[in-house]
């Protein structure tokens, strides 16, 4: 295992309670509704959000330690990029804020694997949506993280660049040997990507286990949108006595 | 549908505005003869006075963001009771009429209080002195660096400083290598502001720092013992050299925001 965490906190009105596995190398999905403490999780995870955690990494304690000790990188939905430095600064950032050698090889590798060539010398200012977040992501690659935090990394892009990235998402974890977390509200982006998947509602997982389950449910010949899907899914857990706390107001 | 004017009136205003401004300018300007003029640029004591003016600028400027920005960035990234009061707070130096900057100030720093006492023990005193000139013109103008500072702070997405951290870096190293360097251009449009403020100040130079004479004091003092004619050519000048040095700072600080912004 590579990760094993243990998270509460509380809000003003919303607990946050979540255990969760990831493992070495692999694609993790949390799915869950807007408001179910998906992001909250992360930014526990990578040290951003004070709760009362317990994170273990390879069976070492991190959770007192300060996120950039951390070996996790966290990725926001505004993709984070350094406005006031070129891709290729922003591509050689992690070396320099970790105090490291630039690793060139390893700068090439992520060059090549996200098609960033044409972009190195341009401004994050200038990028598409796409771009960007393949920008990112090699970024993110290049801190040498054994655990990637997705935050809704597909939610801004329209179809056919979210088709496109989507490739570039799946090879990352055997690619790169580590293990994906990838929160978002988008069943679809789950049965493609995720060999893991959690299921978050209000603060608490209601389901975590195989994808299996979720393309199950997608076999079924009845269509209705992803609404369906998901009532469907539902109706699929509550039959595997799990808590009724997901209904209704998907 | 929104009505637009028509472009001769837009123009026309444009014109009336400019004109506002650069009529009274251009006639001070035209109005000077060449013999006034070169007999100013050989008078030493308006150099000497310049000087001053841009010394006490500068440092005052100087002083504003060392005190300004950490103000800015405090009231920017905390959450506390009453902090929009204090926001309101340091633009109170803007209303508060230049002389009475001056009375106040003399008030706290005069030799007789326990302050002035304090601090002449380090041999700094502030009346009539460079410093005392330097303290009046940060007062005046320190609600410039504070307000861009904050702007500045305020506008710097909190996902870039976090996702820095992720990738490795201290927080030292993620303030010095994207945080001030991201603020480094508001911050400039502040200085550049406050220092044009600080080398307009007279009122409150006329009560707390006559002495060393700042050029405005110069062609105060000549008007009132010479009248116009002789307070027109260090005018032209303090003019003339401000609005070159303004030119260079302007271009400086767009170019620095255009290589941000591109």
């Amino acid at each position: 295992m590579s990760l094993e965490a243990q998270i509460e906190a509380k809000f003003s009105g919303f607990n946050l309670s979540v255990t969760l596995t990831l493992p070495a190398v692999g694609y993790t999905v949390m799915l869950g509704p807007s408001g179910s403490g998906k992001s909250l999780t992360l930014k526990a995870l990578a040290g951003l959000q004070p709760t009362k955690a317990r994170i273990f990494l390879d069976g070492k304690e991190i959770s007192c330690q300060p996120p950039e000790k951390r070996k996790i990188v966290y990725l926001p939905q505004s993709h984070a990029l350094f406005p006031h430095l070129s891709v290729y600064e922003n591509l050689l950032f992690p070396f320099k804020a970790q105090g490291r050698a630039i690793e060139h090889d390893l700068v090439e590798e992520v060059v090549e694997t996200f098609a960033l060539r044409p972009l190195l010398s341009r401004s994050p200012r200038t990028l598409s949506g796409g771009e960007a977040q393949r920008v990112a992501l090699a970024r993110a690659v290049c801190a040498c993280p054994r655990v990637l935090l997705l935050d809704e990394p597909l939610s801004s892009l329209d179809f056919h660049l979210k088709f496109e990235l989507l490739s570039f998402l799946k090879n990352l974890p055997s690619r790169f040997s580590l293990s994906v977390l990838h929160v978002t509200h988008d069943p679809l982006e789950a049965l493609f990507l995720a060999e893991q998947v959690y299921l978050l509602r209000k603060g608490e997982v209601i389901f975590s286990g195989e994808i299996g389950l979720l393309r199950h449910l997608l076999k079924t010949k009845e269509k209705g949108g992803l609404e369906e899907v998901l009532r469907r899914f539902v109706s699929f857990l509550k039959g595997q006595n799990l808590p009724e706390i997901w209904d209704g107001d998907i | 549908m929104r009505q637009k004017l028509p472009r001769w009136g837009l123009f026309l205003w444009l014109g009336v505005g400019f004109f506002f401004v650069a009529l009274p300018i251009l006639h001070l300007f035209l109005s000077l003869s060449a013999k006034e003029l070169f007999q100013t640029l050989k008078d030493q004591e308006v150099w000497r006075s310049i000087k001053i003016s841009f010394e006490g600028a500068f440092g005052a400027t100087f002083l504003g963001l060392l005190l300004g920005t950490p103000v800015g960035y405090f009231l920017a990234r905390s959450s506390f009771p009453g902090k929009a009061w204090f926001e309101s707070f340091f633009n109170l130096p803007i209303v508060i009429p230049h002389v009475a900057v001056g009375i106040i100030l003399l008030n706290v720093l005069n030799e007789n209080t326990w302050l002035g006492r304090s601090l002449s023990f380090f041999h700094l005193s502030f009346v009539d002195t460079i410093y005392g000139i330097m303290v009046a013109m940060c007062f005046v103008s320190l609600s410039y660096v504070v307000s861009a500072a904050l702007m500045g702070f305020r506008a710097i997405e909190s996902d870039l400083e976090l996702t820095a951290r992720t990738l490795g870096a201290s927080p030292w190293f993620t303030f010095s290598r994207i945080t001030f360097p991201l603020v480094f251009p508001y911050l400039l449009r502040g200085a550049v502001l406050a220092l044009a403020r600080s080398l307009s100040e007279v009122g409150a130079l006329l009560i707390l720092a006559y002495y060393p004479r700042t050029a405005p004091i110069l062609i105060y003092e000549r008007f009132e013992n010479y009248g116009l004619a002789k307070a027109r050519p260090i005018t032209a000048l303090i003019i003339f050299l401000s609005l070159v040095l303004f030119s260079i700072l302007v271009f400086v600080s767009r170019r620095i925001g255009q290589k941000d912004v591109a």
